[in-house]
């Protein structure tokens, strides 16, 4: 009887640590927006790609505007037809779900806003984006090229700029748990050597004595 | 504000505020008795902690700086309390240099050992209210006089004193009496929940 149950535990323990890196991994996706295309990458931290994972481009409301699998390499890449913000899901089917965001505000400005295209514009509810109603002049001068691409950069670039403020936020409460951990760490040992100065102080014989043993 | 960059101060000034602040830190620590050393570290937190709040005060802004308290909690280990608050707020967060970590220690610890001495000769009679107003006089002293030997050492520094010192110390105003509330209510806590800590046995606390 024990023995069976001797089995039972190593068969439970071999199966935990085989089975062990598939949830000691956490997907993640990445994608940025390159023109109309999302491109993007999902992997295991720390490594690995998930292959043939399916990928859904969902908006706001759920509506799903793009389905896709991920290759080989667990890259990615779907087309955005509307100015809105692109929620992309990635499921590697065995319980591992990642998600994300493409912001509106990243897609080129000539893409249609919020309602689908195929419904008549008028009576339209949702808020209409000005700028993307206008449509893009090419530049002409060198100063306006030089505009151009100022904006490009600035608006490609603000997702990380908001990711970096969010992170240095992380990191300042990171350094107060720590600066308070260091504190207490310190008050620990000053307690703990003071202590062992008044025990050997006391009796010494009984320092010497456990050391021989 | 009272913590002063590195490259501000001369260096006779550095000098003797390293002196003074060695010499408080090695006399608070002989003094300090094991059991008390929670105590200090628990205190030495707050310390840490109070400094990151800020508030805006005119174009600059000023934060907590808890020493009034520390000094009545801990008397001389005040020293060593806030030579490792201030260090690791100068290593983690860039408050302060690290060369100016004596005269910074110095002008914190000096007035919160002296408010010490100011509450233990105002509290002896172990009335409550007597007590808690020490304590509030303490906080407020405290964050006064650590604004004064900041504008002395900028000023033995070579700037003008009186302009630093208005400057310093009208910033500090507010923090002297939020801090003198504050101080006041943790020491009126302490007198109902764990006298023994400020030196009272509970009998010796009185209401009149």
């Amino acid at each position: 009887m024990s023995n069976h149950a001797l089995r039972l535990v190593i068969l439970a323990v071999g199966l935990l640590v085989i089975s062990e890196p598939a949830w000691s991994h956490k997907l993640k996706v990445f994608a940025a927006a390159e023109g109309t295309h999302l491109v993007g990458y999902a992997y295991f931290s720390p490594s690995g790609r998930p292959r043939q994972a399916a990928v859904t481009v969902t908006d706001a409301d759920g509506n799903v505007l793009a389905t896709a699998t991920t290759d080989d390499e667990g890259r990615f890449e779907v087309e955005a037809k509307r100015r809105v913000d692109h929620h992309i899901t990635v499921g590697g089917g065995d319980g591992h779900v990642a998600t994300y965001t493409i912001k509106a505000d990243e897609l080129p400005d000539h893409l249609p806003p919020s309602p689908p295209t195929s419904l008549p514009p008028a009576g339209e509810g949702s808020k209409p984006s000005p700028i993307a109603t206008v449509s893009p002049a090419l530049p002409t001068s060198e100063a306006d090229w030089r505009t151009f691409i100022d904006q490009s950069i600035a608006r490609q670039i603000r997702p990380l700029r908001e990711q970096l403020d969010a992170y240095q936020e992380k990191i300042w409460w990171h350094d107060v748990l720590g600066g308070i951990g260091y504190i207490l760490g310190l008050g620990g040992l000053a307690f703990g050597l003071s202590e062992r100065r008044r025990w050997m102080d006391a009796s010494p014989s009984a320092v010497a004595g456990r050391n021989r043993s | 504000m009272a913590h002063i960059p590195d490259g501000v101060l001369s260096a006779p000034v550095l000098l003797a505020g390293a002196a003074v602040s060695l010499a408080g830190c090695a006399y608070g620590l002989r003094q300090l008795a094991a059991e008390r050393i929670p105590q200090v570290a628990l205190m030495s937190a707050a310390l840490f902690v109070a400094a990151l709040v800020h508030f805006p005060v005119g174009p600059s802004s000023v934060h907590l700086i808890l020493n009034g308290l520390a000094g009545i909690l801990l008397g001389w280990a005040a020293f060593p309390a806030l030579l490792v608050a201030l260090l690791l707020q100068a290593v983690l967060f860039g408050f302060g240099g690290l060369i100016v970590l004596g005269v910074s220690v110095m002008n914190m610890a000096l007035p919160a050992v002296l408010c010490r001495a100011l509450f233990v000769v105002m509290s002896r009679s172990g009335n409550r209210r007597r007590t808690m107003i020490a304590a509030g006089l303490a906080g407020g002293v405290g964050v006064m006089l650590t604004a004064l030997l900041v504008s002395l050492a900028l000023a033995l520094s070579g700037q003008e004193f009186a302009a630093v010192a208005k400057l310093v110390v009208f910033a500090h105003i507010p923090v002297a009496v939020i801090e003198s509330i504050f101080t006041a209510a943790v020491i009126g806590l302490l007198l109902r929940v764990k006298p023994e800590v400020l030196g009272f046995t509970s009998t010796e606390v009185r209401d009149e």
